[in-house]
């Protein structure tokens, strides 16, 4: 059964309690006097540092007040950095500067073209610039949908849009030259319905490289929200159950194994990309998470094993809901938690990866795209990130090419190190009259629709049921007409239009010899283990039917067969999914 | 011959190339269509290049439309462009858009090799729509020429324009002659949300699995809007095992006809049996109501051979169940969703009420969101006993008998 009802109920006793402990602070001289108390000393522990023209700066910013109410308010209602209900932020110093350099770096530039050894040169040219590691890969058409690069009918695909990876031969060409198990690398995979067939072969790919002690070494994200992916992305191969059994399967197996993974990526930006609404997007995002949360939980999983574990992915647009949607999802999400799921302090934390809105950048004009993007990145660690894609500005026309990807990078590094809004005062913005206002506006929205949800049954009720698909269509169509009738002014499109020809943008295309390659390759790999396949893909298929964990056996199917052989086998089990209009 | 009414609806097919699930872009492009009064067909997103030419052939459309976001559209338009050509089915034209990531560059490419158009970002809506409307709008007419599936899906779509096929027509539009082979027409009803096209898909599945070399021809009705007078018709999206060659797949859309059926049902069911191609035949009404009776077994002239009534544990009750005069003629009811709570107690009440008819009439209890139901095999068993399609393929072993692994 739901919990949408309850969890909503959860985070407006916890608003109930505050207020109630707000007036407490200003009726009883005790309470009041142990807040003033731990006031100073939260106070007395931050420490000073100075703007290079000199101005004496604290490191956090803190309501200047001593009125008991005012500091139980924002104790409470919005929490010291890195203390619940986290709106503040999920860490104390996040972005600051700091003299050992040990800080996380948030950028991370999602790239994937062609074949393997030409995303790997991509990742080398991006790296070229940053101090930690960091490998964010995007896929073609084809591996995201579970097929060979031989499939019939796909070659035009291959390569574009990401890279093509159909064994763990390709998965080893891609992080070659890579030391995958430093501290600080971190390596992302946006990959979906077969996200346990690729970290499978990234396993078996490592272990190759590193040894078989290197998987508890190994960092990273991926992807695999399948939920987000029937209500939004349309990548799915399995039906529903079985799409998320075997994500399930994933994460159970991820949890004592990878400690430093994170097996999933609960994702609103696609949910955002196709037309929700920046409070749709939260809501189903959440619901989504509290979800898995649920069902990890009926499988016996510790919640306080998972809750770690799980990792959160929003998009990042120009509407002004934008300015405070990491603040409030880290709320719910902290609330809900802890008080429906009994979660502890580092299941609260809901982690934070965002990407500027893809959506939002249009053809016309198309190096104001560099601006959307600056100005979304601004907003997107107004809420504090803990990481982030900013998007190149061809990306209307193609996959993002170097010289645009260069500038996404660096309009992070002007954002971050060269101005000082973000390295020197941690929480510069939060607590200002007009984010309050927003946050509460955008939470109550969230709760209302949590509850229509719950009415419907849940997350996945409502999904048979269209809900999510309905609500989303119904917000890009509105969109699309608002742009067309002005409502909605896009700069160079439907204002201050000026009827300038279409540059000629140079494109990052796959050439139909490397396409031809690549093909080549995997006929190779299938030859070559041709013998095994069979017995190999056979053992899986007993897996599947028995119910057992899928993933502890694809970590071994993998060495000898490619993904399309291993999503056959598996839709020969549990069948293919039935999409929703 | 009927005379002509108003001029009959464009018909066109919508689709995303196939590992392309941005389905966002169509999804607006097909609300802006049917509001201007045309007939979409939508086949959905990650469509192989064979999969829309077979859709575009068996709908008769006057265009495809092609949205394409994630590349390689060079090739994929020119596939699905050559394939119409090679199977005498050129006179489809194409037309496509993928916001920015098809250039103008690739346009002229595009252009010549096949595409007829290319809509760019920032196209305004409206102008789309006439352009749409002036450029592709054309008055079906029988065409000699049309093989196979396209012979009978012209003469569909001229019954739909209010031509009857005369008997010499219907007999000529697949270019083979009248078969004596026995076609069983099963007509299939139910409550809208009862799960109908999902049971229909599963059948097919059943019907291609125990029947090798045997053909199935899909007729789905979907009302058309009141006001725009087109229409989405989306059953092709979540129909999955429709894509393949021995499936028949035709929309129909109503059309102001109110019975649950198009006015040319009649007509297209005559034409598919005529063809002598099909061993079995599914006609899916509109959702109907308690009092409906789409395919006249109570007395009009009835349609098909069999009725299969469909519906969800979540009727309302007893009372309700009272109500549904289908209940009482269906050859088959089927109680679908039994995963549900209620399916339990629907059963039994549902049960009780066949039981009052006293015509033997047995429910089926399927659940045909679930791949493999046995509840499903189960149905399409009784359907084929029913129909003899266990004759049908002289000499063969009886086609309905469940294969030992299902």
């Amino acid at each position: 059964m739901s919990q949408l009802g309850k969890i909503a109920d959860s985070i407006d006793a916890y608003n109930a309690h505050v207020a109630a402990e707000v007036k407490r602070a200003r009726t009883e001289a005790k309470f009041a006097a142990e807040l003033r108390a731990k006031w100073a000393h939260l106070r007395a522990s931050v420490e000073m540092t100075k703007s290079p023209a000199g101005t004496p700066l604290p490191r956090l910013a803190l309501p200047d007040t001593d009125e008991p109410g005012a500091i139980a308010e924002y104790l409470l209602s919005q929490g010291f950095p890195g203390q619940f209900p986290y709106a503040t932020a999920a860490y104390r110093e996040m972005y600051l500067d700091k003299d050992t350099g040990t800080g996380e770096e948030p950028m991370r530039l999602f790239a994937g073209l062609g074949l393997a050894e030409d995303t790997n040169a991509r990742f080398k040219y991006l790296n070229t610039h940053q101090k930690s590691l960091r490998l964010s890969t995007a896929f073609d058409g084809p591996t995201l949908y579970g097929l060979d690069s031989d499939h019939e009918g796909l070659l035009g695909k291959v390569g574009e849009g990401g890279v093509a990876i159909d064994t763990v031969e390709d998965m080893g060409r891609l992080f070659a030259g890579f030391d995958l198990t430093r501290p600080d690398a971190s390596v992302s995979m946006t990959m979906n319905a077969p996200a346990p067939v690729i970290l499978a072969m990234f396993i078996a790919a490592a272990k190759k490289r590193f040894g078989p002690d290197c998987i508890g070494n190994l960092r990273g994200t991926i992807q695999a929200d399948m939920l987000k992916e029937v209500q939004a992305q349309n990548e799915v191969i399995f039906p529903v159950d079985a799409s998320l059994r075997f994500l399930c399967d994933m994460i159970e197996w991820c949890v004592p194994n990878m400690p430093r993974w994170y097996p999933v990526s609960i994702s609103g930006y696609h949910i955002a990309e196709a037309g929700a609404t920046p409070v749709q997007q939260a809501a189903f995002t959440l619901s989504n998470g509290f979800t898995y949360a649920e069902l990890l939980k009926a499988r016996g999983v510790d919640v306080n094993a998972f809750g770690p574990r799980l990792s959160f992915f929003l998009d990042c647009g120009l509407d002004i809901e934008y300015l405070v949607l990491g603040r409030v999802c880290r709320r719910i999400w902290a609330i809900g938690m802890r008080d429906v799921f009994g979660a502890n302090t580092k299941a609260q934390i809901l982690k934070l990866h965002t990407q500027t809105s893809g959506r939002s950048l249009i053809a016309a004009e198309f190096q104001n795209n560099l601006t959307r993007t600056a100005a979304e990145l601004m907003l997107a660690y107004m809420n504090y990130t803990n990481s982030c894609h900013s998007n190149s500005a061809d990306e209307p026309f193609t996959t993002p090419t170097e010289k645009y990807a260069l500038l996404a990078s660096h309009g992070q590094s002007i954002l971050l190190e060269e101005s000082g809004l973000f390295k020197h005062t941690m929480n510069l913005f939060g607590g200002a009259p007009g984010l309050l206002m927003l946050e509460r506006q955008v939470e109550k929205a969230i709760l209302d629709v949590f509850r229509e949800m719950d009415t419907l049954g849940g997350v996945i009720a409502a999904m048979e049921q269209r809900y999510q698909r309905s609500k989303i269509q119904e917000s890009g169509h509105r969109i699309e007409t608002q742009i067309y009738s002005g409502e909605r002014p896009i700069i160079g499109l439907n204002k201050y239009i000026s009827h300038e020809p279409m540059p000629s943008v140079p494109l990052a295309r796959t050439s139909p010899k490397k396409q031809r390659l690549q093909v080549e390759r995997l006929k190779a790999f299938k030859k070559k283990h041709a013998k095994k396949a069979p017995d190999a893909l056979q053992r899986l298929e007993n897996v599947a039917r028995s119910g057992d964990n899928v993933f502890g056996e694809l970590v071994n199917t993998v060495e000898v067969c490619s993904l399309g052989q291993i999503t056959a086998c598996l839709t020969g089990v549990v069948g293919k999914f039935r999409p929703m209009v | 011959m009927a005379a002509a009414k108003s001029p009959a609806p464009l018909r066109i097919l919508t689709a995303v190339p196939v590992c392309d699930g941005h389905d966002s872009a169509v999804t607006t492009i097909n609300i802006e269509l049917a509001r201007h009064g045309i007939e979409v067909i939508y086949l959905g997103y990650h469509q192989s290049a064979s999969a829309i030419v077979r859709a575009a052939i068996q709908e008769d459309v006057n265009v495809v439309g092609l949205s394409s976001y994630n590349g390689g559209h060079i090739v994929f338009f020119k596939e699905v462009v050559d394939q119409l050509k090679k199977s005498g089915n050129g006179d489809i034209p194409v037309f496509g858009g993928g916001g920015g990531t098809i250039t103008q560059a690739d346009e002229r490419v595009m252009k010549r090799q096949g595409t007829d158009r290319i809509y760019f970002a920032g196209t305004p809506l409206a102008d789309m729509m006439a352009e749409i409307k002036r450029a592709y709008a054309r008055a079906a007419k029988p065409n000699a020429k049309f093989k196979g599936d396209r012979a009978l899906a012209r003469a569909i779509t001229m019954a739909e324009g209010g031509t009857r096929p005369p008997g010499a027509f219907a007999r000529s539009a697949s270019g083979t002659p009248r078969s004596t082979k026995k076609t069983f027409v099963v007509g299939v009803a139910g409550p809208g949300g009862a799960g109908k096209s999902t049971l229909i898909d599963e059948l097919t599945s059943r019907f291609l699995k125990n029947c090798p070399g045997g053909r199935i021809a899909l007729l789905a009705n979907d009302p058309s809007h009141p006001d725009s007078h087109g229409a989405i018709l989306g059953d092709r999206v979540s129909a999955i095992y429709a894509q393949d060659d021995r499936v028949f797949f035709r929309s129909l859309a109503t059309r102001g006809s109110l019975t649950g059926l198009s006015a040319a049902a009649p007509a297209a069911i005559e034409i598919l049996q005529a063809s002598g191609e099909f061993d079995l035949i599914l006609v899916e009404s509109v959702g109907v109501g308690q009092e409906s009776d789409p395919f006249g077994i109570f007395g009009g002239r009835k349609l098909v051979d069999a009725t299969l009534f469909v519906l969800a544990p979540h009727y309302g009750g007893l009372i309700q169940l009272q109500k549904i005069a289908l209940l009482n003629g269906a050859d088959l009811v089927a109680l679908n969703k039994c995963d549900h709570p209620m399916a339990h107690t629907a059963k039994a009440e549902i049960q009780a009420r066949l039981n009052q008819n006293g015509k033997g009439q047995i429910l089926h209890a399927t659940t045909a969101a679930k791949h493999f139901d046995p509840g499903v095999d189960a149905l399409f068993a009784a359907i084929a006993k029913l129909g003899g399609l266990d004759t049908v393929r002289g000499g063969e072993k009886a086609c309905w008998m469940a294969s030992p692994d299902a």
